[in-house]
Formats: C-alpha cells, sequence, structure tokens
C-alpha cells in the first residue's frame, strides 16, 4: 500500500490546524510586537469550554464550538484591556510583557486543573466520529474534513478582510506604525483589544479542534503556542500570509519527518527547522530583509 | 483668532526642560515658522501639542475654545489638526495609495469591518497623492520609496488629513531643490485656503519666504518673536545660531 497519500493528509490536518494557531498568533504579534503566551492559554479554554458544554452538560456541539470560540476571544480581549493595554501606555518593554503574559497563561492553566483536573480528556469519542472518507487512497474523518475546510475559510475571509476592508488597513497600519496611526485618529487601544478579541478567536478554535482531534488537557497551551511561533517565525513573524504558509510547511516537514524516525521526534523536527530558519533566513518566507 | 495658544507650557526629561514654561500664540490662516537651534525643543513643542508626549506643566488652547492640560493623540484630528514628523513615519509594509486611502475611510472599529473604499475615496487619493507627484507610483510599498519621495508621501498624507491645522517638522530638510519647490508650493496655497501652518525650518531663505510670523526657540525657552525680517536681524537670535 502506498502510504504517500496518507501523509499528505495528515500533514494537511496538521498543518490546518498550526495555520489557525499561526493566524491568531501574528495578528496579535503584529500589533503587539511581543511574544504573548496568554492565546496558548486561550486554546486550552476554547477546549475546555466544549468539553465542559457538550460533554459534561449535554448541549448542541455547534453551539458548544461557537461558545468556545467566543469565551476563548472574549478572555483574549480582557487580558488586554486589563494588562497588556496598561503596559502599553507605560511603554514596558518586550521582556515585561512576556513576563507578564507568562504570568496570566500559569494562572489560566491553573484554573483550569482545579475546575476540571489535569487529566487528559477526549472531547469525542470513536463512537461520536464514525464516519470517514477516503479521497485519493488517504483515509480521514469528517471532523478532520471540517477542520482543514474551516482553517481555509478562516485564511480567506481574514485575507479579505486586512486587504479589502477599511478595519483591514486600521489594522495593517496599527501593527505597522502604532505612533501615525493615532496621529491619523485610529483609537489605538480599542483596535488592539479587538484585535486581541480575533485573533483569540482563532486560536481558541484550534483548541477545540485539538480536543476533537487527539485530546485536550490543561497543559496544552505550551504546545500550542511553541508550534504557532514557529510556524509564524517560518513563515515570517507578524505576516498573515506568511504564518498560513509556514504553518503548513511545518505540517509537511513533522509528518514526512516522522516517515523514517520513531513519532517522539515529532517536536524535535518542529524545532529543528525553527533554528534553521533562525540562522539562515531570519525574516521568514515573507517578510522582506530590513 | 488664535489657532493654537500655549500657556506655562512645560516638558521636561528628567533634567533636560525641552519645552520650559513656553507660552506662544498662533495666529490662524497664517504661516508661523519656529526656529532655534538643534535641540531647543522645536519637535518636543508639536509632540506635545500632538498628543504624543504627555504635558508636564500648563495649557493648551484650541480655537481659543478647548482648553487641554491632557491630549489624547488619536482626538487631534477631531481638533482639525495634523502633523508630520522630522524623522519620516509612514506605513512601510502598505502601498502608497493605500497610506492615503487608510485615513479617508472610517476608522471606528465596527463602522469599518464592512466598509470598502468608495469612488469618492480613490478621487480624493488621486488628488492629493497627484499634487505631490506620486500617483503613478501609487502600487508601491512606501518602504520602496526614495527619501524625498517619503517625506511627499507624508505631506499627501498630511493633506488627506483635510485639517485646519498643519504641524509640519521639517517638511524640507534634505531635499533636492525641486521637491522643496512642490512642498514650498503646497504650504503656500494651504495659507491660501485660510489653513494654519506651523513649520519647523532651519533654512534662513524658506523661512523669509514662507512664513509670516518666528518664534524662536532656545532651550526650550522663547528667545523672540516678530515678523521674520525683524527676529532675524536679532542679534541674540543670530548668536544662538552661531553658539551651538
Ligand atoms: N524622548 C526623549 N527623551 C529624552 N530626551 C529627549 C526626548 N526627546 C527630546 N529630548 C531632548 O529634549 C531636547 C529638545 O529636543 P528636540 O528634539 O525637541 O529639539 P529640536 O529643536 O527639535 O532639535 P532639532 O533641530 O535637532 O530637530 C533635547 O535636549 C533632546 O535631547
Ligand atoms: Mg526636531
Amino acid at each position: 500500500m502506498n502510504i504517500i497519500p496518507q501523509i499528505v493528509a495528515n500533514s494537511l490536518i496538521a498543518g490546518s490546524i498550526y495555520a489557525l494557531i499561526a493566524l491568531g498568533f501574528n495578528l496579535v504579534y503584529g500589533a503587539t510586537r511581543f511574544v504573548n503566551m496568554v492565546p496558548g492559554a486561550l486554546a486550552a479554554i476554547g477546549g475546555y469550554t466544549v468539553f465542559f458544554l457538550f460533554n459534561r452538560l449535554g448541549l448542541n456541539i455547534y453551539f458548544s464550538v461557537i461558545a468556545g470560540v467566543v469565551v476563548a476571544g472574549f478572555f483574549g480581549y480582557l487580558s488586554d484591556r486589563l494588562v497588556f493595554r496598561k503596559l502599553r501606555s507605560h511603554k514596558a518593554s518586550n521582556l515585561v510583557s512576556f513576563v507578564a503574559s507568562l504570568g496570566i497563561f500559569t494562572m489560566l492553566q491553573a484554573l483550569i486543573s482545579i475546575l476540571f483536573t489535569s487529566q487528559f480528556q477526549s472531547v469525542l469519542s470513536v463512537t461520536e466520529n464514525p464516519k470517514t472518507y477516503q479521497i485519493l487512497g488517504a483515509t480521514f474523518t469528517w471532523v478532520q474534513g471540517l477542520i482543514f475546510i474551516t482553517s481555509i475559510a478562516a485564511f480567506v475571509s481574514l485575507a479579505l478582510i486586512l486587504k479589502k476592508t477599511s478595519f483591514g488597513k486600521a489594522v495593517r497600519a496599527v501593527s505597522d506604525d502604532e505612533e501615525v496611526s493615532k496621529i491619523i485618529g485610529i483609537n489605538t487601544n480599542r483596535l488592539i483589544s479587538w484585535i486581541f478579541f480575533i485573533g483569540s478567536c482563532l486560536i481558541g478554535l484550534s483548541g477545540i479542534f485539538i480536543g476533537f482531534d487527539i485530546g485536550i488537557n490543561p497543559t496544552m497551551g505550551l504546545f500550542i503556542i511553541l508550534e504557532g511561533a514557529t510556524a509564524s517565525i517560518i513563515g515570517g513573524i507578524g505576516n498573515v500570509y506568511g504564518g498560513f504558509l509556514g504553518a503548513f510547511l511545518l505540517g509537511f516537514v513533522e509528518n514526512f519527518g516522522i516517515l523514517k524516525i520513531p513519532g517522539e521526534w515529532k517536536p524535535a523536527i518542529a524545532f529543528g527547522l525553527l533554528i534553521l530558519f533562525l540562522i539562515f533566513k531570519p525574516e521568514g518566507i515573507m517578510n522582506k530583509k530590513k | 483668532m488664535f489657532s493654537i495658544q500655549t500657556k506655562n507650557l512645560k516638558k521636561h526629561f528628567d533634567g533636560v526642560y525641552a519645552v520650559d514654561d513656553l507660552s506662544i500664540k498662533i495666529e490662524t490662516g497664517q504661516i508661523t515658522s519656529i526656529i532655534g537651534p538643534n535641540g531647543s525643543g522645536k519637535t518636543t513643542l508639536i509632540n506635545t501639542l500632538s498628543g504624543l508626549l504627555e504635558i508636564d506643566g500648563g495649557l493648551v488652547v484650541i480655537e481659543e475654545s478647548e482648553k487641554l492640560s491632557k491630549i489624547t493623540p488619536h482626538e487631534i484630528p477631531s481638533f482639525g489638526i495634523t502633523r508630520t514628523f522630522q524623522n519620516i513615519h509612514l506605513f512601510e509594509q502598505m502601498t502608497i495609495l493605500d497610506n492615503i486611502l487608510v485615513v479617508l475611510t472610517d476608522r471606528q472599529v465596527f463602522r469599518a469591518i464592512f466598509e470598502t473604499h468608495q469612488t469618492f475615496h480613490l478621487k480624493i487619493a488621486e488628488e492629493v497623492l497627484t499634487r505631490v507627484g506620486l500617483w503613478e507610483k501609487r502600487g508601491q510599498l512606501a518602504v520602496n520609496l526614495s527619501y524625498g519621495q517619503r517625506k511627499l508621501l507624508e505631506i499627501a498624507r498630511a493633506l488627506a488629513m483635510d485639517a485646519k491645522i498643519y504641524l509640519l517638522d521639517e517638511p524640507f530638510a534634505g531635499l533636492f531643490p525641486e521637491m522643496v519647490k512642490i512642498i514650498s508650493g503646497i504650504i503656500k496655497e494651504l495659507k491660501q485656503e485660510s489653513k494654519t501652518v506651523i513649520l519647523i525650518e532651519h533654512d534662513m531663505g524658506l523661512i523669509r519666504e514662507l512664513s509670516d510670523y518666528v518664534f524662536v526657540l532656545d532651550s526650550g525657552k522663547l528667545l523672540a518673536e516678530g515678523k521674520p525680517s525683524e527676529v532675524l536681524a536679532k542679534r541674540e537670535v543670530i548668536e544662538a545660531y552661531l553658539g551651538e
């Protein structure tokens, strides 16, 4: 049997999840220019919100997913309103902002462990996700298909909004030069809080999808930020298009990598790729050299 | 009528009094130049007026009605104020056209989400970009422009803001004569349209040619004021420039 089609499918599915993470990560990074850990915890919050509403309360799955996305977005918005906006007004350094985000990240993780224990939980059992499809010799479940389609749809709509709408121009303007953005009348604080909301919704969705595909635990956020940051740096940090590209590249390299070496090496492959980029092409695929 | 007045305005950085108890009145509809040696506080004054630096003491009065001891930068367009920067600020990763469109279209979060630019936005963009000779290059990223073109794009952006008061921080610095001509032409046109221009400039020829009134700063304090011909002849002004 030819296993290549299956590996391509696996790469695409992994890439889709990384793409959602990288989109959210790059939106927030573009506007604030520091590595923010909070989105990692928000992925877990998205996943656990669905786990609570769907598995515990037995609510409708679609409703639960939408609620999970919005709750993650709301926590992202709140983190900016309560903490990062204040830090911006003090012109806090990137290191200070990073440490603050690490603090919030740890707090949120602890909160999830207290509420749900630190056990691994699966959101969809195999019986709930029985249907599989076959295309060109690759097998995938309907959830995996949904993950792929949703991530492409999220990317296309985000790209259109950024390119075509006035809102998108304002977002690009703030990411480019916050000072002039203010001078031309953009309420940058307000806009950045909404960028946090949108970015956190995307990351929350990725957490929910990871819950569907693999399962969730409270500490999943670290992995998510690392994968998201890796995809973003490979693609061009702060660049929404680059992040999307980097995510799929990462998905392919990881999945083809473990063809020859044991699966435990998957994270090492990701970071190997990251280090190669940091050394040889630190600006990433899509960003211009300064 | 005064468009901007400062009353005992203060701005200091640790021990440096960059703007020190400054009280000046800027007449509406005129070109007012602010001159002074390097480090005399000209840029700091404009940064304070546009809200990028917090006011440490005193007041700014706009249009004789708004008395402000705190200025929020994103609100200055609503006072009819716009500015350019000595160290040029553009949206580097956006095209020339988008650098202009972003100031023409809605900048409120919710109203902007589904708004796209319209034909009349494009018309205005064409008008201001043609005025500085950049319309043909509208598809290029700002980061790829030459130094002079960057200065011109900044002026075009200020024009697109359709303000009443223009704060221009050394708009001519480092430009070739033909570009100086374009910008001085625009400044004269602004005056004809009864706009107020506050110009920071080092070139005495341009100051004589353009300004109606001049303020001279030295170490954040007002050293002299008056008509350009009178002020530039004063001994203390000449000494302040030679003494740097
Ligand atoms: N952000 C800042 N932090 C600390 N000191 C500053 C800052 N901005 C300006 N200064 C200081 O304030 C003083 C006034 O500087 P400013 O830039 O306003 O002068 P200027 O008149 O615009 O000079 P130039 O003609 O060189 O542009 C200088 O001593 C400068 O070093
Ligand atoms: Mg200056």
